[in-house]
């Protein structure tokens, strides 16, 4: 059932957000966002399904079918796939930088706990 | 030049500072200083593009072209529309001529830096001001979001820019942090209008939510106001901001500060008032007003407690982006025209802060207020530039900062909105108090000894303040020749969202005229100015010496500092914008 | 070489009390689990109102599939829409991916030589004074401090340079952490597969008319990149990766894609449009400019993710180091 998959999606981004609430190691803070990244990955590729569809591909469709009945017939959303193929590469794009900001803290502070690093207050 | 051919020249701005940054690297391994000159090249010929639109669309046209040419089919867009209505372009004129501004600056100040650096500062900076012009002026939703990661990923790296400076990676991280989550509220958004509404053109999409406006509708609306004001530096959602500031340079700060946060307001006013309307009965103005009353009147008392320079420059952004959010809520005509004047004057009056922050800060190696002193007589130049910004920001006449804080006080008046007014007045007094305490204490008052280190500005830093400045005084002066052409247009594509869908669906619509007088010498308007000039002047004397107040003490102790806190108070704010938009209608 | 000196006792205590008052703060997770519930309830509500899986598909969805054929001779709907229709987006996206990589050159660069008095040097001193005062480390930094001090004194002690791979090395000592490169296992199996998964990353891309692209393409090939570092070794592989070429290619893939997107406009009057003769469809070439968007970006792609990667391995030296410990690691000349 779909609804299951988007209340997982939900289920998945609430906690990458409790991670990211609670837990002081910047690694861990990294992997929170990176799970909500996930999420939304899992939430668009399901918001793309159709109950007994076939993938947006019209090369060598199913016996039986052209490909021009495949446009026309029951396929899922290519569009909603293309959103997905941009949110992944966000998503490495950010977690590269976020990678290399942490690898440079951990290099200076030698600490990486985001509590000890917070010059900056009020 | 007929007007399909016009329209076909939209994506150039875009993509010429695009070709600069990707130019940028190779150009600074010939010669350092190249790549930014390059950069300088690009973005005035960005500039040149959109000033050949203007004529038509500041005229009250809204001009939409389809990238590719996939026209929208029975009203149904598959392809890309980029659209330039009034308030888009004067948007993107702002990011282009201010950036080549703050290029040309940057070539004197920060010109002595490595050539690798140079090149890539120079990449990231034009692809950020190309992400800005890119997402004033197209009108799809997803087009949007990608401008607005490509933005916030250059501007992770001009961010960490400064790696001696410690802070600068704990700025960097939580700005990532927070605009991650920003980010995954806007994708979420937009995936969910996509869903209930199968569009992502804005014509498309407000014709549908013209017709009906489900619960999901308004969940996703707030999630993409929520993402926008993160970036936009609205409260809750502000906890990065002044940490940022604190560790960046002066033309980077400009940059964020006159540039990049006030993207987030456009998007807000495109996505509230223009896509959504007032459909569905929700309380978006009422939301705006409230968001903008509580930004401008935190960032005002925060700016006032500080004793970092920028910092406290940082704070006084929170409070004008607030000031934004109050003029966008207002919901009249003279509201909105003033919210679009403020949102230039605010560009201009910051970038000339900062970078005279910056130049303090680049030129003795000192960011603290009380370290300072006496560089009125060391740094005329950078004393006379301030003055001007700090006037403008308090709203004195002949300045810029009058012409648009008096709009959109006539707009909450004309609205019958008293309260806001008054809170709007309050938050006025205190702002002019912080910069009165800052430029008191970093330029009039004596100072002792002498500076162990002071560099004499050089004749490029010289002539971007110069412009600048020039550039407040113009726009304070000629009022109205900039309402009448510029931002009375621009206001009618806001107030007039029907139009608007229709000339990104059709590809040419016409907006109605909108005519606003500004009465330069109204009595009100210029009491209510010298009596906020002497109330602020009065707090500042009186905050200078006694102790910190225990409010504001407490405000203090609620930045905390950490990620996780600045996330709390985000993912509050998200849902309780959320909540008042589902709840409330 | 100076082992970092701890005033015992007093910085000891003070540590210690510093940890003590830095504990995790009790609000944080009583106030998480309440937004969290909150944001919960929020997207229920949201995803149970949208449409589920018999909804018909978007009409601009439909259009999409039904033009793939007709319009573009393209038999990949998706590759249609990411490299054609919907090219502009992903033209901004291949730039996201760009300031990604450059912010990652940027936050991991070495120090270049700079002219002039630069303010922001005196003022990240200052402040590296004010936020590190010699307080002592606490037991975390102490054990990291040392077992880097340990590593560096292994190195000078086995004679500077490392083992070639660990079958060079007796049975025993801790050679996969010393040597270059890995066994000679590793090695074979890298070797044979590593032609397999370059052809099936560039299989990806060529093929365009099925599923794949530029994207994955180039995720492939910085797979292939890195199996060679992780078996053979950095010196091996610093041959191949040599950061200037790399990042002219990576820009030149960057123009590529501006140029094709460009010709659209000079060509034939919009942006993006396609302004190559489209081949017969099932063919390599078929699909006009959306196969030309996607080789540049898997060029582009390709080497931005490599620059990044190797970028992050190879930075090494903390620019504002502190008085007392050594900087992390010594400098290497990249």
């Amino acid at each position: 059932m779909i609804l299951v998959n988007y209340l997982a999606s939900a289920a998945l981004l609430c906690t990458g957000l409790y991670v990211l609430l609670t837990r002081r190691n910047l690694i861990k803070i990294v992997m929170g966002l990176s799970l909500m990244e996930a999420s939304t990955y899992l939430f668009m590729v399901s918001l793309a399904y159709r109950a007994g569809s076939t993938a947006p591909v019209l090369a060598g469709p199913p016996a039986g079918k052209t490909a021009r009945q495949l446009a026309h017939g029951n396929v899922a959303d290519p569009v909603l796939q293309n959103f997905c193929l941009t949110a992944i590469v966000i998503g490495v794009a950010v977690t590269a930088v976020f990678l290399s900001v942490t690898v440079r803290i951990a290099q200076h502070y030698r600490t990486l706990d985001a509590d000890r690093v917070r010059a900056m207050r009020g | 030049m007929t007007g399909p051919l016009l329209a076909s020249l939209l994506p150039l701005p875009v993509a010429l500072p695009i070709a600069g940054a990707v130019a940028a690297p190779l150009l600074a391994r010939l010669h350092r200083q190249l790549a930014i000159i390059a950069g300088v090249v690009t973005l005035c010929g960005a500039a040149a593009i959109l000033l050949l639109e203007a004529p038509s669309v500041f005229g009250g046209l809204v001009r939409a072209h389809y990238l590719g040419l996939w026209t929208p089919v029975h009203g149904r867009a598959l392809g890309i529309a980029f659209a330039a209505d009034p308030f888009g372009l004067i948007f993107a004129l702002t990011a282009a001529v201010i950036g080549a501004v703050l290029l040309m600056y940057t070539l004197s100040e920060l010109g002595g830096l490595g050539p690798r650096e140079l090149g890539g500062y120079a990449c990231l900076f034009q692809l950020v001001i190309a992400a800005l012009i890119g997402a004033a002026l197209t009108a799809d939703l997803i087009n949007l979001f990608v401008w607005f990661e490509v933005a916030a990923l250059a501007s992770y790296g001009l961010t960490a820019f400064f790696l001696e400076r410690p802070i600068a990676l704990e700025a960097t991280f939580k700005i990532l942090a927070l605009t991650t989550l920003a980010s995954f509220a806007v994708f979420l958004g937009a995936g969910l209008l996509y869903a209930a509404n199968g569009a992502l053109n804005y014509g498309q999409l407000h014709d549908a939510l013209a017709r009906h406006v489900t619960t999901p509708d308004l969940i996703a609306l707030g999630l993409l106001v929520a993402g926008f004001a993160t970036k936009a530096g609205l409260v809750p959602f502000h906890g990065w901001l002044a940490d940022v500031h604190t560790a960046t340079s002066g033309p980077v700060s400009a940059l964020f500060s006159g540039l990049m946060y006030n993207f987030g307001i456009v998007a807000i006013g495109r996505l509230a008032l223009q896509v959504f309307g007032l459909g569905g009965g929700a309380p978006i103005l009422g939301l705006l007003l409230t968001v903008g009353i509580i930004s401008a009147l935190l960032g005002a008392i925060m700016a006032l407690a500080q004793d970092d320079l920028k910092r406290l420059l940082a704070y006084d952004t929170i409070s004008q982006m607030g000031i934004l959010a109050i003029g966008l809520g207002t919901g009249t005509a003279a509201g909105t025209a003033g919210a679009v004047y403020h949102l230039v004057n605010h560009a201009l009056f910051k970038s000339l802060l900062f970078l005279c922050a910056g130049a303090i800060l680049h030129r003795t190696g000192l960011t603290k207020l009380p370290e300072m002193g006496g560089l009125a007589r060391r740094m005329p130049v950078v004393a006379a530039a301030f003055v001007i910004g700090a006037a403008s920001i308090a709203g004195i006449p002949p300045l810029n900062g009058y012409v648009s804080l008096s709009l959109i006080h006539t707009g909450l008046l004309d609205g019958h909105q008293y309260l806001p007014y008054a809170l709007m007045l309050a938050a006025q007094v205190i702002t002019i108090a912080a910069l009165g305490k800052a430029a008191w204490l970093a330029f009039f008052r004596r100072r002792a000894g002498d500076y162990p280190q002071l560099e004499p500005l050089r004749p490029g830093m010289v002539a971007g303040l110069a412009g600048l400045s020039a550039c407040c005084v113009a726009f304070g002066v000629l009022p109205q020749f900039f309402l009448g052409s510029v931002m009375a247009p621009a206001a009618a594509s806001l107030l007039n969202p029907a139009r608007y869908a229709s000339g990104v669906l059709t590809g040419l619509a016409r907006l109605p005229a909108l005519h606003l007088a500004f009465d330069y010498v109204s009595p009100g308007e210029l009491l209510s100015v010298v009596a906020c000039a002497a109330a602020g002047a009065a707090a500042a004397w009186a905050y200078l010496r006694a102790r910190e107040p225990a409010p504001v003490r407490l405000l203090r102790a609620a930045h905390t500092g950490s990620v996780n806190d600045y996330a709390a108070y985000a993912v509050a704010g998200m849902l309780a914008v959320i909540a008042v938009l589902t709840l409330a209608r | 070489m100076t082992r970092p000196s701890i005033d015992d006792g007093r910085a000891l205590a003070r540590a210690a009390e510093r940890e003590a008052t830095e504990r995790q703060p009790p609000h944080r997770p009583l106030i998480g689990a309440l937004l969290v519930a909150g944001m919960a309830v929020a997207l229920g509500v949201a995803m149970a109102g949208i449409p589920r899986e018999h909804a018909p598909l978007p009409l601009i969805a439909r259009y999409a599939l039904e033009i793939a054929i007709p319009r573009w001779k393209f038999t990949e709907p998706v590759n249609e829409i990411v490299y054609g229709t919907r090219g502009f987006d992903t033209f901004g996206e291949t730039f996201l991916l760009l300031a990604a990589v450059v912010s990652v050159v940027v936050i991991t660069r070495p120090r270049e030589k700079r002219r002039g008095y630069f303010g922001e040097s005196a003022a990240g001193a200052r402040e590296q004074r004010q936020d590190d005062p010699d307080v002592g480390y606490d037991a975390t930094e102490q054990e990291a401090r040392s077992a880097e001090l340990r590593e560096q004194d292994e190195r000078a002690s086995s004679g500077g340079e490392p083992a070639e791979t660990p079958d060079a090395t007796p049975l025993g000592t801790p050679a996969p952490e010393t040597a270059e490169a890995m066994t000679v296992v590793v090695r074979t199996a890298i070797r044979v597969t590593l032609p397999i998964l370059a052809v099936a990353g560039l299989y990806l891309v060529a093929w365009g008319y099925s599923p794949g692209g530029g994207f994955p393409g180039g995720a492939v090939i910085l797979g292939v990149l890195l199996l060679v570092y992780a078996g053979y070794g950095r010196r091996r592989i610093s041959k191949v990766i040599r950061p200037e070429l790399i990042e002219t290619l990576e820009l030149a893939g960057a123009g590529l894609i501006i140029m094709t997107e460009f010709l659209g406009l000079v060509l034939k009057g919009s942006f993006s449009a396609n302004w190559l003769p489209l081949a017969q469809e099932l063919t390599p070439l078929s699909g006009g400019v959306a196969q030309l968007f996607s080789g540049s970006e898997l060029i582009e792609v390709g080497t931005g993710l490599t620059i990044a990667v190797f970028a992050l391995l190879g930075m090494t030296h903390d620019w504002a180091r502190d008085e007392g410990g050594n900087g992390a690691g010594e400098e290497r000349e990249r």
